[in-house]
């Protein structure tokens, strides 16, 4: 290869792509992978419903404890029910987007990872591109059904502020997941088998995300807003929409601040996630 | 990905497996001379060829220890599930009190009760099977990476490695659970069974219900064979699963129509029946009903194995290479 050649290839590479250029290697990247999910029908087809059987479950669960019980913790039906409506919305556009974090440890075992270190795009983002989920499509369903039920069983006197809130509130949420499950990836760098603990970590936002945590006592109530954070996925900004703010324990401002601090924690396990992949090491062979 | 077909039907490959292999008693693969055909028993020596099928026999035994041997590779691991167990009993216990704060009584069950079935449930979920993705002993990872070969060339046919290997992981996940179940016991946290008859009933019940979860989790499995992967439904079965035993929730919480319509499905015997008998809220002479829908599910399940296995073992696709 002569210099010319090289220097050019050198340039290119070193060139940051342009937002249209990054659009068009994600739309690629998300097309090859999709095709391959396809290579085995059956569970292309299985993986489409996956999301909505896994949420309905959910739903289900939720669903039905509220029609037995009049209301939790000071909370009533429909209001619960937005806690759990928002926060399947945040966790389908966490699947869509952020999941393959939590598949970080089959990655580095399929010794697939090793290859996302000498490619020339950022390691997180290959990790998030890694593979295309398609159960996402049943968690959108599934969470987009559900948030339109609450919508209209509920009479908030919805206000243009409201709504946006409610907006920030669920991005911030989807934030806040993918911020747990990329400080957990941390150990899947070192670590096998951690999938036992992103999958516990996705059971227990399902099951008890969904739910005024204001019942709980008052050390596991603190343990899941400030330990694990699943207080700010959807039960504070909910909080907020629904005026229940007096139950949450904790200042106004900071029940507010629950999408921009989800904004914030997802930026900061961001950066650590970079700063330890120095402890990673290689499985695959 | 090279492919390698051990159907006969598919012609030779480089890595033939006899078609008659699997079908074969397991015992009499290792001793076979190899001059002489399997079809002609050796009758000088009849003692000897029973001692070594007793001690094959035996020998296959040891792989129900794998599934322990390799949790406790990594005691971090068990360390850690164990954590994860007792968080989310608590929080399920919390969950339930506070269900219970403004009523006595729910579909005909009190907060005692609700929340030993909830707490059986949540322990049940994590016992009842044992998460060999770490270890690459899943079906799909052996499919994947052609492991499964070995299935078909080790001198225990793969349909008693596959039953010893379960048993194996039914006992050690049966010894955590009945650690768990002590433990909540003696502190109070769970109720004792009304009677020691229910105790006895829920036992028995349970018992048969784990067979069935066995034969319901190896017909996924074996779907392997024509699918190659079974990940979804794999996940899928686990939830429907979950749902219709009535892990998730108690079934006397669901609607009436949505109860009788799972009284017919094999789910409902493996966790509510024993549970509601524990708990008082089945009496115990509806016990014996609860035991023949049970015992016609395994007699069905069973047949279709054993039909799925044949057919299985006659198209091994091995991966890989």
């Amino acid at each position: 290869m002569d210099a010319g050649r090289a220097h050019e290839i050198r340039t290119g590479l070193d060139r940051k792509p342009g937002l249209r250029e990054q659009a068009a290697l994600y739309y690629r990247i998300s097309r090859l992978n999709l095709k391959a999910q396809t290579a085995y029908h059956g569970e292309f087809v299985l993986g489409l419903l996956f999301g909505l059987v896994w949420q309905g479950s959910m739903v289900l669960f939720a669903g039905v404890l509220l029609l037995r019980f009049p209301g939790l913790g000071g909370w009533k039906q429909g209001d619960v029910l937005l806690i759990a409506s928002m926060r399947l919305v945040s966790h389908s556009l966490y699947v869509a987007c952020f999941s393959n974090i939590a598949m970080l440890s089959m990655t580095v075992q399929e010794g697939r990872m090793d290859g996302f270190l000498l490619r020339p795009m950022p390691v997180y983002r290959q990790v998030l591109l890694s593979r295309f989920q398609v159960n996402s499509f049943g968690d959108l369903l599934a969470g987009a059904g559900i948030f339109v039920l609450a919508l209209f069983r509920l009479d908030l006197g919805w206000t243009p502020l409201k709504a946006v809130y409610v907006v920030c509130g669920i991005l911030g949420g989807t934030l806040v997941e993918a911020g747990v499950q990329t400080l957990l990836a941390i150990g899947a760098l070192r670590f096998t088998g951690l999938f036992t603990w992103t999958s516990w970590v996705d059971q227990t936002i399902s099951t008890f995300g969904n739910y005024p945590l204001n019942v709980l006592p008052s050390p596991a109530k603190d343990a899941l807003t400030f330990v694990f954070p699943v207080a700010f996925i959807a039960y504070l900004p909910a909080a907020i929409v629904t005026g229940h703010t007096a139950t949450t324990g904790l200042p106004l401002w900071l029940t507010a601040a629950a999408p921009l601090l989800g904004l914030g924690f997802f930026l900061l396990a961001k950066t650590i996630w970079y700063r330890s992949l120095r402890l990673y090491q290689s499985v695959g062979g | 990905m090279s492919e390698i077909a051990l159907n006969p039907a598919s012609g030779p490959g480089p890595f033939q497996l006899p078609s008659q292999l699997p079908s074969q008693p397991p015992s009499q693969l290792p001793s076979q001379a190899p001059s002489q055909p399997p079809s002609q028993p050796s009758p000088q020596f009849p003692p000897l060829r029973r001692s070594a099928d007793t001690r094959q026999s035996r020998r296959a035994w040891r792989a129900a220890r794998v599934t322990v041997l390799s949790e406790f590779y990594e005691w971090g691991r068990v360390a850690s599930t164990l954590g994860m167990l007792v968080i989310r009993a608590a929080l399920t216990y919390w969950l339930w009190q506070a269900l219970y704060a403004t009523t006595k009584s729910a579909a005909g069950l009190d907060s005692r009760q609700a929340t030993t079935y909830a707490l059986l449930g949540v322990f049940y979920v994590a016992f009842r099977a044992v998460n060999r993705w770490a270890a690459r002993d899943n079906m799909v990872q052996h499919m994947l990476e052609g492991t499964i070969a070995y299935w078909f060339l080790r001198p225990v046919s793969p349909r008693r490695f596959y039953c010893i290997k379960a048993c194996g992981d039914l006992g050690y996940g049966a010894s955590w659970g009945a650690i768990a179940y002590i433990v909540c016991l003696t502190s109070g946290v769970i109720a004792p069974p009304v009677s020691v008859r229910a105790g006895l009933a829920a036992l028995a019940c349970m018992t048969l219900g784990l067979v069935t979860l066995y034969y319901l989790r190896l017909l996924i499995d074996l779907a392997c064979f024509w699918t190659v992967v079974n990940n979804q439904l794999v996940i899928m079965y686990e939830i429907v699963q979950n749902v219709l035993a009535g892990a998730l929730v108690p079934l006397w919480f669901f609607p009436a129509w949505f109860a009788s319509f799972d009284r017919l499905l094999p789910f409902q015997g493996t966790l509510n029946v024993p549970l509601s008998l524990y708990i008082g809220r089945t009496p115990v002479n509806q016990f014996a009903g609860a035991l023949e829908v049970q015992a016609l599910w395994i007699a069905i399940l069973a047949v279709l194995s054993t039909l799925v296995w044949r057919r299985a073992s006659a198209r091994v696709t091995v991966l890989g290479g």
